[in-house]
């Protein structure tokens, strides 16, 4: 077991509904800022309150699934192995014993449960699906993306709200660090789905969650007015440096630190006024605050939904005392642009590094979801690397 | 010290003070171990969902007056509820209180989430072509819930997690939360796993044809598959150090752990047990032990004819021919599914505490190709001092766990 290793990032791969690729692609999306927010599409929302969703056009999907996977794959999983499979190619990693994957999901494959069940409900036993029935179970999508990248390491799959993405990426980072694997493909996917979308805006968790309100994505805004969902998966290649080094990869960031952490609340509560007694925010700050000025971004999770906003903000603006600023609190949101889904975490973590690439750093990656499960990621410049 | 880097120094040992259970032996450790070491096997006559036309209308349900008396509200779901009722036994066995509860991670291996509640609504719904009110369901269905529920109603603030591991989401809870110790990140950590039956669950075991119409019985020539089952059960990891300090009791020390993939198929093993025999090497070594220093082997040991024949050739495969014991929980409560590695975590550290290991029920004809006593009818009395716990789960996840006896108070 190694001790004391060195987490490294070294690769991305995403698809989203602004487009799909490696690093590269990523860094021209968010260079590009536009919204992928638009009415959906993929079914009709006649007598739904809400209308809006970021969604993957299947011409973005197909180029990376062949016409024999896209038969045997699901669509949330067909999501999950392109982008596993573009962030290993990417990093220029190899399958094997030493290669892991984590997947954080919100709605796991709900399509397949939905269409299980149906079977039975319109033809009784009989109506039943061996092929479908696998795709009930929440870690289809890691055990199919283990597969297609050849990684027999740990497979973990995280199911967790609205930072299922961020949580995957830290749970990866210890992962590598406590030696369990050389290398971890970590992130998060989610599709939208009809019956879930339709309920979910019934119950009033989408935008407009206030009959007062125009429908939209507005972080932190004072018009916030609830989350608009997204779908897509990004991953990313978290590796232990010294592996990293002995293979000659590039590397885009390190990931300094992850933590992670539960403050009080009621199931699906968020209260802007429950501060976090043992916050990971903190727990890094006390850790690293006095190496460098401060953190130069926040990439958060704040998604419209007003009390996730406002905790959010409420709990930074504690654990950063005197580190506040432009881009920190409020802290940056990606939700905007690419909707709600459990590949945004992932997507915040490789605006980071790709920050951190740049030469801007440390970035802090911050998650607050409902119910009170928090995360904290900072990731830094390669730069420092090169002297250790 | 680092969250996700570990001290140079010496990593802390991690020992088990606490345990809690809801099976089909009723609420409570102590039901739970009177059934198992006697042999009983709860499989019976399911009533929590239609059989008719399945392949098997067996399952081992959590009885009705067990659930009735437990504390938590109705409105919850059921697994809800036996999540509750099997954690805050946990807790309190474990008299982890004050700031050391509130730091303490969770962990929770799930599946089904609120999902026999969910089901419920689907059917009304989708049968009567109405609209039907069912937020309360929708709000529970997902694996996340019972952390959340836990978190809130017991006061585990600490890191959290909901693990969907499959069949081997219970023991990579006890894996997991067990690496944030050694890691230096928490004193203690509440890990374990539950799921209720769900008809969804039922039916596709069924659509695989691996539901045995009889009760299973694990190791047998003549098995013919695996018999459903629903649990709940958490354990008490801590600091062997905060531990000692605080006088707490430890019922046995956790002392290794393997998780390995097989990346091979999405519901069969590889044929080779590749990935079992990788996930048992690296629990050992981490235990640093030798195979010859564990004396019991509490199998995965489903009843279905491909799993217990790869996890023989995996078990033989490591440990050779010099005399393992080896025994199915599941013979006696049933595939639990999430909640299987942790329920047979707390069988295993039990069968340490007791030196009394469990029997595989319904055993009468073993299989020539597993060469083990596998310990059929009747509990054997054994001074072991090690022993392993195996879970593997669709996905060709597999987790592996080495416990050691422990020393009491």
């Amino acid at each position: 077991m190694g001790e004391g290793r060195r987490v490294v990032i070294t690769g991305i791969g995403t698809v989203n509904a602004a487009g799909a690729g490696g690093a590269a692609a990523v860094a021209e999306s968010l260079a590009d800022g536009r919204s992928a927010i638009a009415p959906v599409a993929a079914f009709s929302v006649d007598r739904c309150r809400s209308r809006l969703a970021a969604e993957v056009e299947a011409a973005v999907l197909a180029p990376l699934i062949d016409q024999d996977r896209a038969r045997r794959l699901s669509r949330v999983c067909q999501l999950a192995v392109a982008a596993c499979e573009l962030a290993v190619r990417d990093a220029g990693v190899s399958g094997g014993a030493g290669l892991g994957i984590v997947v954080g999901t919100e709605h796991g494959d709900f399509r397949s449960s939905e269409g299980f069940a149906a079977g039975f409900l319109r033809r009784g036993p009989a109506g039943l699906s061996a092929l479908i029935f696998p795709n009930t179970v929440m870690n289809t999508m890691a055990s199919l993306a283990a597969i297609a990248i050849g990684a027999k390491g740990p497979c973990v799959t995280l199911n967790q709200p609205t930072v299922a993405g961020d949580l995957a990426v830290a749970r990866a980072a210890a992962l590598v660090a406590a030696g369990r694997a050389e290398a971890v493909v970590a992130g998060g996917v989610d599709e939208i789905c009809e019956v879930v979308y339709r309920k979910v805006a019934e119950m009033g968790a989408l935008s407009p969650m206030r009959d007062d309100g125009t429908e939209g994505c507005h972080p932190h805004d004072p018009a916030h007015n609830g989350p608009v969902a997204g779908e897509g998966a990004t991953f990313l290649v978290l590796e232990d440096l010294e592996s990293a080094r002995s293979r000659g990869a590039s590397i885009l960031a390190e990931v300094v630190d992850a933590a992670w952490g539960g403050v009080r609340a009621r199931a699906h509560g968020a209260r802007s006024r429950r501060m976090d007694r043992d916050s990971p925010v903190g727990r890094l700050v006390r850790r690293h605050g006095r190496s460098h000025p401060g953190f130069t971004r926040c990439y958060g999770a704040g998604n419209g939904d007003p009390a996730v906003d406002d905790w959010e903000r409420a709990l930074l603006a504690h654990d950063l005392d005197g580190r506040v600023g432009p881009g920190i609190v409020p802290p940056i949101s990606l939700a905007a642009q690419f909707g709600q889904h459990a590949g945004l975490g992932a997507l915040r973590a490789a605006a980071a590094a790709l920050d951190a690439a740049g030469g801007n750093g440390p970035v802090l990656v911050h998650g607050i979801a409902r119910g009170g499960c928090r995360t904290a990621v900072v990731v830094s410049s390669p730069d420092a690397l090169r002297a250790a | 010290m680092s969250d996700t880097r570990r001290s140079v120094g010496r990593a802390p040992r991690v020992v088990v003070s606490g345990l809690g259970v809801v099976s089909p032996f009723g609420a409570g450790l102590k039901a739970f171990w009177s059934g198992v070491s006697a042999g009983v096997c709860a499989i019976k006559p399911a009533t929590l969902m239609e059989t008719d036309g399945f392949r098997s209308r067996l399952a081992a349900e959590v009885p009705a007056d067990a659930m009735a008396a437990l504390a938590a509200s109705r409105r919850r779901s059921r697994a809800d509820r036996m999540a509750l009722a099997a954690a805050g036994e946990a807790l309190a066995d474990a008299e982890l209180v004050g700031g050391d509860r509130a730091r303490a991670a969770l962990l929770v291996g799930a599946v089904g989430g609120g999902m026999y509640e969910g089901e419920a609504w689907y059917w009304q719904e989708t049968r009567s072509g109405r609209s039907a009110p069912g937020d309360r369901a929708l709000r529970s269905i997902l694996p996340f819930s019972h952390a959340e529920t836990l978190a809130g109603r017991l006061g585990v603030n600490g890191p959290r997690e909901t693990l969907v591991m499959a069949c081997a989401s219970g023991a990579a809870s006890i894996a997991m939360g067990a690496d944030l110790i050694r890691a230096g990140v928490v004193t203690a950590a509440l890990v374990g796993g539950v799921d209720a039956l769900t008809r969804i669950c039922f039916m596709g075991f069924n659509a695989l044809r691996l539901l045995s119409p009889e009760p299973c019985r694990p190791f047998d020539r003549d098995r013919r598959g695996m018999s459903v089952g629903e649990a709940a059960a958490f354990l008490v990891l801590e600091d062997a150090d905060r531990c000692r300090e605080r006088g707490g009791r430890v019922y046995a020390r956790l002392l290794g752990a393997g998780t390995t993939t097989d990346a091979h198929h999405v519901t069969a093993p590889h044929p080779g047990g590749e990935g079992m025999i990788r996930a048992i090497r690296l629990a050992l070594e981490e235990a640093r032990m030798a195979p010859g220093d564990i004396g019991y082997a509490n199998a995965h040991g489903t009843g279905t004819p491909q799993n217990d024949g790869t996890e023989a050739l995996a078990l033989r495969s490591v440990f050779g021919d010099y005399g393992l014991l080896v025994s199915s929980t599941k013979s006696l409560i049933g595939h639990t599914m999430a909640a299987a590695g942790s329920v047979e975590a707390v069988a295993t550290v039990l069968a340490l505490q007791h030196g009394l290991l469990p029997p595989t029920a319904n055993l009468v004809n073993v299989d020539p190709e597993i060469p083990f006593d596998c310990i059929p009818g009747e509990a054997r009395p054994a001074a072991v001092t090690a022993a392993l716990s195996n879970s593997f789960g669709f996905g060709g996840q597999n987790v592996s766990l080495v416990f050691g006896r422990g020393d009491g108070h």
